[in-house]
């Protein structure tokens, strides 16, 4: 090895490390505990080896894992597109405006705001009786709902407060994604005549593509994790997180509840792996679905 | 923004430039629009400040009152009287502030050695610290919190890691699992690449080694970069609480103040003392916020580089 290499291996040693001891080994050990019983109480290496077992068990036993999947795959499958949606419409809003940077600070407050605290304020905004949300809608001449407390509604509840706490960062970085397009294009389009929609459909949003990709993948890692939110509006009230009656159980929720309160860490690895492989899958087929579209570059 | 070093990242010189667009003039309903989206956004926070300084009868009065007749600030008094608030800030910043310096650290080692050095193996490193970033966090929970408890000579842990409790009564608990960041040194590969190499090349034929180039030349002229980092690192870890939560469970002592004001629910009932509650949230946020949105630049450009692949 040259000196050089030496020093880059040198430099690079921390973060490798950090990368065997953090990364690496707790990964490799979540794979031999997925197929282990383990409580945590004992040697990990005493643990009996189940096989398939704990894999076989939350898709076939668990009906609780099999609704924290469901949720878990309507809330994702909900939150991210509504989110994405709206924030492409609201970043072409806001760079049409002369005091974007206004705009830009309001949306940007839900974005550093901690997750906890925007969720137990939401939980009374939604409450029945005296919540701001239920007092709007009796003003519109829409009649109360019981959003959290009724579990046909309270998933639904939870999807509404995170697409309020999503819109703002996805925005922000759609809106610099806007300000990389060459405004040479809009004039040339302008002097053929183009209108709006022709304009922002054969302009905006195929330039726009690599920054869409960016916050549809990072809000699907995000969303199928989603735990802070769930936590924080269910909790409190209801006593139990996940509630009522399991409608807003999901997947990294009911983990934890499997491995720190039932102690069950095989099942939670198996779990864990799961989750993994739909993160991954998802990650792909989107890059694969954007790259037949062929993203413009400029 | 400071267009100079920026040019480097791989921008051509053309996009920078910005003429004032000639789009269709903007419509009062796009005005209309924009104001009831941003007092929706506005909103919670406003009613949260002052449900905050309301009386119980006031907070769930029907219809409801807004303003507050005399605002109770007795009720902050009520929040520092039950919740050791303050200690959970400096929890919570001791936590932020370890992850942050040790990432600032590590990123900017790993980014100069991956966009300033040639050598066998760095692509599979660099797509390596890549892939991680799609984990799911749950994936480390488990092995890292035993691996924490079993550390050795830590903790009254003898030298099998037995014994004790390891690390798990320490803040490294919190630090340790995040002290490097694939972001962080995605990010500060990149910006490192901006940088000439004939700048490295024309202090080595000057005899300087290499830790001289990192720290005399790379580092001064990184510090946006830096600080972008910096301050992303920061408030992310700042509103973390899957892992605190996890920690503090066994480690009161250590609860930082996303897990604290989770547990606000359990200091107060939170159907008979919501005001007070909510008054803790506000203590809890407001200065925070405050704080953060006077750095909205930076992490702005922290999430906006991410975005930024090949």
């Amino acid at each position: 090895m040259n000196k050089r290499a030496r020093s880059a291996w040198l430099f690079l040693l921390p973060a490798l490390v950090f990368y065997a001891i953090f990364l690496v080994f707790p990964v490799l050990s979540s794979l031999y505990l997925s197929f282990h019983e383990w409580n945590m109480l004992t040697s990990p290496f005493e643990a009996p080896y189940v096989g398939w077992s704990n894999y076989r068990y939350i898709f076939k036993e668990d009906a609780v894992f099999l609704k924290a999947l469901r949720n878990t795959f309507v809330y994702a499958m909900t939150t991210v597109p509504i989110s994405v949606v709206l924030s492409i419409f609201l970043a072409v809003l806001v760079y049409r405006q002369k005091r974007s940077g206004f705009w830009r600070l309001l949306f940007f407050l839900p974005t550093i705001t901690t997750p906890v605290a925007i969720g137990m304020v939401w939980m009374y905004l939604y409450r029945p009786n005296y919540g701001l949300i239920n007092t709007i809608l009796n003003f519109l001449g829409i009649r109360s709902l019981d959003w959290l407390n009724n579990p046909k509604t309270a998933l639904l509840s939870i999807i509404i407060t995170a697409i309020w706490a999503s819109i703002g960062s996805n925005m922000l970085i759609l809106y610099a994604g806007l300000k990389d397009i060459p405004t040479s294009y809009y004039e040339a389009a302008a002097v053929d005549g183009a209108s709006g929609w022709v304009r922002f459909s054969r302009i905006t949003l195929p330039l726009l593509k690599p920054a869409i990709l960016f916050v549809i993948v990072t809000g699907m890692i995000a969303s199928w994790q989603v735990f802070d939110f769930i936590v924080a509006m269910t909790a409190p009230t209801l006593g139990r997180a996940g509630g009522p009656i399991n409608s807003t159980m999901t997947m990294v929720l009911y983990m934890y509840q499997t491995a720190f309160e039932y102690m069950y860490m095989g099942r939670a690895c198996a779990m864990a792996y799961v989750l993994l492989i739909i993160i991954m899958g998802l990650s792909v087929v989107l890059l694969r679905l954007f790259k037949k579209g062929g993203v413009v570059s400029y | 923004m400071s267009a100079k070093t920026h040019t480097g990242v791989g921008r051509t010189g053309m996009r920078k430039q910005h003429v004032s667009v000639e789009f269709d003039s903007t419509g009062p309903v796009e005005i209309i629009i924009l104001i009831l989206l941003g007092a929706t956004m506005l909103l919670p926070f406003l009613w949260l400040v002052l449900s905050a300084l309301k009386t119980r009868a006031e907070l769930v009065a029907v219809p409801p009152i807004w303003i507050p007749k005399t605002p109770q600030w007795q009720n902050f008094v009520a929040v520092f009287r039950e919740v050791p608030l303050l200690k959970f800030y400096r929890n919570s910043f001791i936590t932020a502030g370890g992850i942050t310096l040790s990432v600032v650290i590590t990123s900017a080692m790993a980014g100069f050695a991956l966009a300033k050095y040639d050598f066998r193996g760095r692509d599979v490193v660099f797509n390596g610290i890549l892939a991680t970033m799609m984990l799911p966090a749950f994936i480390f929970v488990i092995p890292v919190y035993y691996m924490m408890r079993r550390v050795p000579f830590a903790g009254g842990n003898n030298w099998m890691g037995l014994g004790g409790h390891g690390l798990l009564h320490s803040h490294l608990a919190m630090i340790l699992p995040f002290a490097a960041s694939g972001w962080g040194i995605f990010l500060m590969r990149q910006f490192m690449m901006g940088i000439p190499d004939s700048l490295l090349d024309a202090a080595r034929i000057d005899g300087a080694s290499e830790a001289r180039l990192f720290f005399g030349i790379i580092l001064p002229l990184t510090k946006p970069a830096l600080a972008t980092v910096a301050i992303f690192t920061f408030i992310t870890h700042w509103n973390n609480l899957f892992w605190p939560l996890i920690v503090s469970t066994s480690a009161p002592e250590l609860t930082t103040l996303t897990v604290g004001l989770k547990m606000l629910s359990m200091s107060f009932d939170p159907n008979r003392n919501a005001h007070l509650i909510l008054a803790g949230l506000t203590v809890g946020i407001l200065p925070v916020v405050a704080l953060f949105a006077s750095l909205q630049g930076y992490y702005v450009k922290g999430m906006v580089m991410s975005g930024i692949k090949e």
